[in-house]
């Protein structure tokens, strides 16, 4: 027990005379999580709220312009300002400056072309139901009036952004022609206006949508930058204990220490297990300082607080889980490169890698297909499948039990191809 | 030779040979030879002799490719692990910690070796004054000179009180203050009962400290004896005029 606590002491002064190690493994996860988390939260915003800053340039003479603008208005779902009188020709110079994603341009006939439309049907249901049409100015002139909307987008606008907008006016203008044409029946049957039960019956006739995310248990926890950035950052951190562990024991080894402790028996084994006792503490304390900054900080920033799971035991598990694999990989590092600079080089490239294909900077579920089956590879990937499981979908063993075996093996693994090498090397 | 040979045995090496995985040729071939407890036994020759494999081979660093090492309690030949906790390694590399003080370092590696607390303190200051480090033991090994950090490396191979000492340049890089000092305690020590295994390239130094002297050249010995013997037998008049004779004035790599 001496051996083994003179062990700890001595991992532990390593560790923080290893001041770029702790700046990497404690700092520098803090800093990303943040700037991240800062600056994906305005995507996640904008999916998730659809709050698309629009510009909408009414030069509508007539009501529905309007009551196209009320609609976007009353939609919530876009931050919209309002100008009358602009030239269509000033339209993608007023989108640039003025930093809006999309500019509405609302013509001069927009009301006056919708009523056209909606007296041609008008005419042709009352001529269908054997009804006498009604005489009108324009009468025999069956020109159709040219007046829809125009819209136009900054180039930086996604795609799926723009069909969603497209989507959306084309929702409310449906209900706005609709409406005109209801309201073109009935004033060509007599009436000055919709009356108000058909009105009533018209806003009441909506399909409603229930959408919610996908959970197995009864949490609500909604998807949002800190979920996805926080626990994402943390194994990353995890991973890069690489930098400090694998360039400590590069260095023990060239220095001719393990060679030392090679000639006091059974020192060179506790000299082992009390590195990965002190490894697995900076770990769970990454993890620890990480989540609490996501619970208690984050929210005094105007960030989403960070939801930790409801399982606890499950919430440990694939903590030590993933303490372990990084842990391992950087031993694994450590014991095969023949330098200090190949272990920082060969460690922080590698990690770098495996955290770019496992999703830690873009959730895999945006990636293609291929790149999807690549990130499994990662065994950061793993990591954040398992929090994952924990955090967005209230984790089950099921769920969980994938990222459990693929840890367990990867840390089996790492240690066996460690211990096979020291082995090799005669200091075991 | 005569007094060590009426003495007992504490090493005894046959026919040990080394090849490295993927190596052409051995690196030491059907060595065989006796330590005798209380000698100071110097292994010299150019570089690549094998000197560093035979230490590290005797120490249990590195496995033999065939023949056998036995090592000797009262006279009595014994496990290997039973005498390791009696021996002492000075490597040829600072073999410490730099980020840690000399103290650390001494601590550490003496509570590896399994000493209790208090007699642990004692030895480190004891060894600390007598290498004339006492005022620095609190200092981290980083700041120290070239010479500090040899007495330092020296220190650890000593701190478990060895019954045999190997000794991988010991002095190699230190100034004539540090090597005086090193040699100085280890015939003190020697005079206490260590056996002692060296190597150099410092051969005045080693023509005054061994009693008995093993040439190694390619791998095998090629004359072994003490040094007036040896230079009577093949007429020369130092070491170096001995080594130059049986191994030749070509250079090594």
């Amino acid at each position: 027990m001496e051996r083994f606590k003179a062990s700890l002491l001595k991992e532990i002064l390593l560790l923080l005379h290893d001041k770029v190690g702790l700046l990497l493994m404690y700092l520098m996860p803090l800093l990303l999580v943040f700037i991240i988390t800062i600056v994906q939260d305005s995507a996640f915003r904008l999916v998730n709220e659809n709050r698309l800053d629009i510009l909408i340039v009414n030069n509508d003479k007539g009501p529905l312009g309007d009551s196209l603008v009320q609609s976007m208005k009353n939609a919530g779902s876009f931050k919209i300002d309002v100008k009358e009188g602009v030239d269509e020709s000033q339209l993608a110079n007023l989108t640039l400056e003025g930093s809006k994603l999309a500019t509405l341009f609302v013509p001069a006939n927009f009301t006056q072309s919708l009523s056209s439309n909606s007296q041609r049907i008008s005419d042709a249901m009352l001529s269908e139901f054997g009804m006498e049409t009604v005489e009108r100015e324009n009468s025999g002139n069956e020109k159709e009036v040219q007046g829809g909307v125009k819209l136009i987008f900054d180039p930086v606008l996604q795609e799926s952004f723009q069909v969603t907008l497209i989507n959306n006016l084309q929702t409310m203008i449906s209900g706005i022609e609709s409406k005109e044409m209801i309201r073109q029946l009935y004033a060509d049957m007599g009436y000055d206006e919709i009356p108000s039960k058909i009105l009533k019956e018209l806003n009441r006739n909506r399909t409603k949508i229930v959408a919610k995310p996908a959970m197995s248990g009864e949490s609500a926890m909604i998807p949002n930058s800190t979920q996805h950035n926080v626990p994402a950052w943390s194994i990353f951190a995890m991973f890069f204990m690489v930098i400090s562990l694998g360039s400590n024991l590069v260095k023990e080894r060239l220095s001719g220490s393990f060679v030392r402790l090679q000639t006091i028996p059974g020192s060179f084994l506790h000299a082992m297990f009390a590195k990965i006792a002190v490894y697995s503490f900076v770990a769970l304390t990454q993890l620890m300082i990480m989540f609490a900054i996501g619970v208690f900080v984050f929210p005094l920033i105007g960030l989403p607080k960070l939801n930790l799971p409801s399982h606890i035991f499950p919430f440990l598990l694939i903590s030590v889980l993933s303490a372990m694999a990084a842990i391992s990989y950087a031993a694994m590092v450590g014991t095969y490169a023949k330098t200090q600079e190949q272990a920082n080089g060969f460690g922080a490239i590698s990690i770098i890698i495996f955290a770019a294909i496992g999703g830690i900077w873009v959730p895999s579920f945006v990636m293609p297909d291929y790149m999807v089956m690549i990130s499994k590879l990662s065994p950061l990937h793993w990591c954040l499948e398992g929090f994952y499981s924990l955090f967005l979908k209230d984790g089950s063993w099921n769920q969980l039990m994938g990222p459990v075996i693929y840890l367990v093996v990867f840390t089996v693994l790492c240690q066996f191809l460690s211990l096979w090498k020291l082995r090799r090397q005669h200091y075991i | 030779m005569t007094e060590f040979k009426q003495s007992s045995h504490i090493l005894k090496v046959s026919g040990i040979t080394k090849r490295y995985p993927k190596a052409d040729a051995f690196s030491l071939a059907d060595v065989s030879f006796d330590v005798f407890r209380g000698e100071k036994l110097g292994i010299f020759g150019p570089n690549g002799a094998g000197k560093t494999t035979l230490i590290s081979i005797l120490s249990g660093i590195l496995p033999e490719t065939s023949g056998e090492v036995n090592y000797f309690i009262d006279n009595q030949s014994t496990n290997f692990k039973k005498i390791l906790p009696k021996i002492g390694f000075v490597p040829q590399d600072f073999a410490l910690y730099q980020e840690l003080t000399a103290a650390q370092n001494l601590r550490y590696f003496g509570t590896m070796h399994g000493l209790k607390k208090t007699e642990l303190e004692d030895k480190i200051s004891s060894l600390l004054t007598i290498l004339g480090l006492d005022h620095v033991g609190n200092r981290k090994l980083a700041s120290f000179s070239g010479g500090m950090k040899r007495r330092i490396n020296l220190a650890i191979g000593l701190i478990n009180d060895p019954e045999i000492l190997f000794l991988d340049e010991p002095t190699v890089g230190v100034d004539v203050q540090s090597k005086v000092a090193i040699m100085t305690l280890l015939n003190e020590l020697n005079a206490k009962g260590t056996t002692m295994i060296y190597t150099s390239h410092h051969l005045r130094e080693a023509e005054d400290f061994c009693d008995r002297t093993l040439l190694l050249d390619n791998g095998r010995i090629i004359a072994e004896g003490t040094l007036n013997d040896l230079l009577k037998q093949h007429s020369a008049e130092s070491l170096e005029d001995l080594l130059i004779h049986l191994t030749g004035k070509a250079l090594r790599d």
